[in-house]
């Protein structure tokens, strides 16, 4: 099939499905990194049974393939009468293995924070959540902008496990595979998404390499 | 790695005190006996036979029989784990197909395939037969040959146990519907009831999971499939209305215009005149369903 | 690596007041988890889910050989393509850095282009499209291949950072001393490289290993596979389902602590030089 006939008759789809990646991508990042805040903060704060805790959940969802992760939150899950509509359910794998990825590298942007900095607040008399919130996530944030990007990049290509449900719009996977059931789309109906996915990629590449150089500590 | 390692022993212990509590449920399994029986008096073609088709003497001459298959079809072809041995009615027909051309139903080998998978693995010569409730169709026809029919199916609709609603292929408008994916399920639910929402699932567990959780309405399949879920699970599901649709002749998928379709069909032929395929069919569906009379075998070659 | 961890820094230790909320939370925090648990617990127990018929199968020897045979699938999986990945990343990164203006933007752009695919996009790919072209390749490689594919240009990117960070002093020590380009490069560069990045690609084979849990799509016998024939048989699908991710997580997290330790061991044992580097 050629790349016009393809995108004649499923140019549109092709666009819903780019939207759905880049919604999912989107929602899953911000979701993600939200999560991946909390379990750092959980990881560092003084209560040791949170700290175990936020180990622990970064060890499971470090750790778990993600179609063993979606397979539990689809098919399992509803047998102990919790059950989620399937863009949910991709939605919530999309976050939870991140988000885990998105704690290791805030612990290690952590890491770069002087302990002198940390000092010289307490000497002025904050408090841990003082500390944590003006002091050490602003600047691990900070130092953590290509490690975030590489997250996002990471993202992307997890929201690719939409394909394994029946989602409505399709993403830019399940289209792939919708296509070939149906008509030979070939090697052109996989050229396609994997150009999309590839600027896509490029795209936040470019985006977190500009913020980079807004906002690096020069040490 | 130690602590790992205890982590693991606690869980092992755990779960070898729940399992302990209990025996093996009394579930629709096969009569293992008399399967391997069966399938170990099967016929033995002569040598004659076998060397007036190409297609056997070459199975013959590797010694092997490459079969495309599944190993999770609870009914057609299923593993179990615990004797490695495959049963169920496709499986015993390529097993006694395999003991036809070289004397011992265990020399095949299985390839897995999905209903998507069945025509590559043939036209890419990766097996020698594919015997994996596989529906002739005109379709499939333009690239490969089927042997048989060996079995003759209907469509019929699955729902959740007290489902008032649905009563049969006229009132699934609206409805979600699930469909096993590249089976004749989706083309035949377009056809009978157009206004179903469709949703295409990867296998039977899987879809008959989102009806009992909800996430569909209704399931189109197989009625023996079904037969099978209702079965296993008392209580669970219901068939809605009567078998509809047409009717769906299962074939052995061999390579195009290969001369292993007179081979097979003769096969065929003569385990139903025998009494093996009454005996099989008996074996792996009608004791398995509740279906006492068997059913006439399929005219084969037709 | 003297500086204290910032966790450590973040609190000073703690007087008898602060000590006192501190026991006063970790009760608190206590009582919450233990909640969660026993709210998991019963969710179990209310459905059904601890009744033995959905448990019996994993006293059986039986049940964890063909588990154990899946997760031998797995794992020659995993450390074949980790090993095409490594071959593969090896070629692109020598391209990138040496080869011609041609050849260099070719691996640039086919180190990108892995990168920036789905896994799954290539596995499709040789689910639906190899076996047009009449390429025979079993299911082992069909999943293999596209999980090495996919992970080259990450291994090719590893490399690439390490033999960067190998300090140019050397380099141009090694010319003074007339060895030739191909030379320098395997004795005295790529041995040292490969010991910075011997730890991302340790990490490398954990996503690999990950990866290979699509194996089903093509029908590849893999653990995940397997798990499927034991749930077709025993209609349980939360407890094999719940086993199997345990299994991988297990076994994950044991390869991250691997690559940890010998992270640890290379940073410990190498020359001031390379630790300044």
């Amino acid at each position: 099939m050629s790349i016009s006939a393809l995108l004649t008759q499923y140019g549109d789809r092709y666009l819903q499905a780019l939207f759905a990646t880049w919604r999912l991508t989107a929602f899953s990042f911000f979701g993600a990194v939200v999560i991946g805040i909390v379990i750092t903060v959980l990881r560092v704060c003084p209560i040791s049974p949170l700290r175990v805790f936020g180990n622990f959940y970064v060890q499971v969802f470090r750790n778990i393939p993600g179609a063993a992760l979606l397979i539990l939150l689809v098919y399992a899950l509803p047998y102990l009468n919790i059950v989620f509509p399937y863009e949910i359910c991709v939605l919530i794998a999309t976050v939870l293995i991140p988000s885990a990825f998105c704690s290791e590298h805030l612990m290690s942007g952590m890491n770069t924070i002087h302990p002198g900095q940390i000092e010289a607040a307490r000497a002025l008399g904050m408090t841990f959540f003082q500390i944590i919130r003006r002091i050490v996530i602003p600047q691990a944030l900070r130092s953590s902008v290509l490690p975030m990007t590489n997250l996002m990049v990471a993202t992307m290509l997890t929201t690719s496990l939409g394909s394994q449900v029946p989602l409505r719009p399709q993403e830019l996977t399940g289209i792939v595979s919708y296509i070939n059931t149906r008509s030979a789309g070939g090697v052109t109906a996989f050229a396609i998404s994997a150009a999309l996915y590839c600027l896509t990629a490029l795209f936040i590449g470019a985006l977190g390499g500009w913020i980079d150089r807004k906002v690096r500590i020069l040490r | 790695m130690k602590k790992i390692l205890s982590v693991i022993a606690a869980l092992a212990l755990l779960l070898f005190s729940i399992s302990a509590l209990a025996e093996a449920p009394a579930a629709t399994a096969i009569d293992k006996a008399a399967f391997d029986a069966l399938i170990a008096s099967g016929p033995v073609a002569e040598d004659e036979t076998v060397a007036a088709s190409t297609w056997a003497s070459a199975v013959r001459e590797a010694g092997i029989l490459r079969v495309g298959g599944t190993r999770t079809s609870f009914l057609f072809s299923q593993l179990d784990e615990t004797d490695n041995g495959i049963r169920g009615f496709d499986a015993g027909l390529y097993e006694l197909l395999t003991r036809y051309i070289l004397g011992d139903e265990t020399k095949y080998e299985l390839t897995q395939v999905n209903s998507s998978t069945r025509e590559s693995v043939l036209t890419s010569g990766q097996v020698d037969a594919v015997f994996a409730t596989y529906s002739i169709t005109p379709s499939r026809q333009e690239v490969i040959s089927f042997a048989g029919p060996y079995y003759t199916s209907q469509q019929a609709i699955l729902v959740k146990a007290g489902n008032q609603e649905i009563t049969g292929v006229d009132s699934l408008a609206d409805k979600i519907v699930a469909t096993q994916a590249g089976s004749t399920g989706p083309s035949i639910l377009a056809e009978f009831a157009p206004d179903a929402i469709a949703q295409e699932f990867e296998d039977d567990l899987q879809a008959r999971t989102a009806v009992e959780q909800g996430r569909a309405d209704a399931y189109v399949t197989d009625y023996t499939l079904i037969l099978n879920s209702i079965v296993k699970n008392p209580g669970a599901y219901a068939v809605a209305g009567d078998v509809f649709g047409p009717l769906d002749p299962y074939g052995i998928g061999l390579p195009k215009d290969s001369d292993g379709v007179a081979f097979v069909n003769a096969f065929l032929n003569r385990l139903i005149e025998d009494g093996t395929w009454a005996k099989l069919w008996k074996i792996s569906l009608g004791e398995r369903t509740g279906i006492e009379t068997v059913p006439q075998a399929p005219t084969v070659g037709e | 690596m003297n500086r204290p961890e910032i966790q450590d820094v973040l609190y000073e230790a703690p007087g008898p007041k602060t000590r006192r909320r501190i026991r006063l939370f970790t009760i608190l925090a206590l009582l919450l988890l233990a909640g969660l648990l026993a709210a998991i617990v019963r969710q179990f127990a209310v459905t059904g889910q601890f009744q033995p018929k959905y448990w019996f199968f994993f006293a059986r020897l039986t049940t964890w050989r063909f588990l154990g045979e899946g997760l031998v699938t797995t794992l020659g999986a995993a450390l074949v393509g980790s090993a095409l990945a490594f071959g593969m990343g090896f070629l692109l990164m020598r391209g990138k850095i040496r080869g011609n203006p041609v050849l260099r933007w070719l691996c640039t752009a086919l180190i990108e282009f892995t990168r920036g695919v789905p896994t799954l996009l290539f596995i499709y790919f040789f689910f639906l499209i190899v076996p047009g072209t009449g390429w025979k390749l079993s299911a082992f490689w069909k999943i293999t291949l596209p999980c090495a594919i996919s992970a080259c240009g990450v291994v090719a990117e590893a490399l690439r950072s390490g033999v960067n960070a190998v300090p140019k002093g050397q380099r141009e020590a090694a010319l003074s001393l007339g060895y030739r380009e191909t030379k320098l490069f395997y004795r005295i560069i790529f041995p040292q490289a490969i010991r910075f990045v011997i730890p991302s690609l340790i990490a490398e084979l954990v996503i690999v290993l990950k990866d290979t849990t699509f194996a089903s799509i093509v029908s590849c016998a893999d653990l995940m596979q397997n798990a499927k024939v034991l749930i077709s048989n025993y209609d349980a699908l939360l407890s094999i389902y719940l086993v199997v991710a345990v299994i991988y997580i297990l076994i994950n997290y044991m390869l991250n602590r691997l690559s940890d330790r010998v992270a640890r061991l290379l940073k410990g044992g190498g020359s001031a030089e390379r630790r300044a580097a």
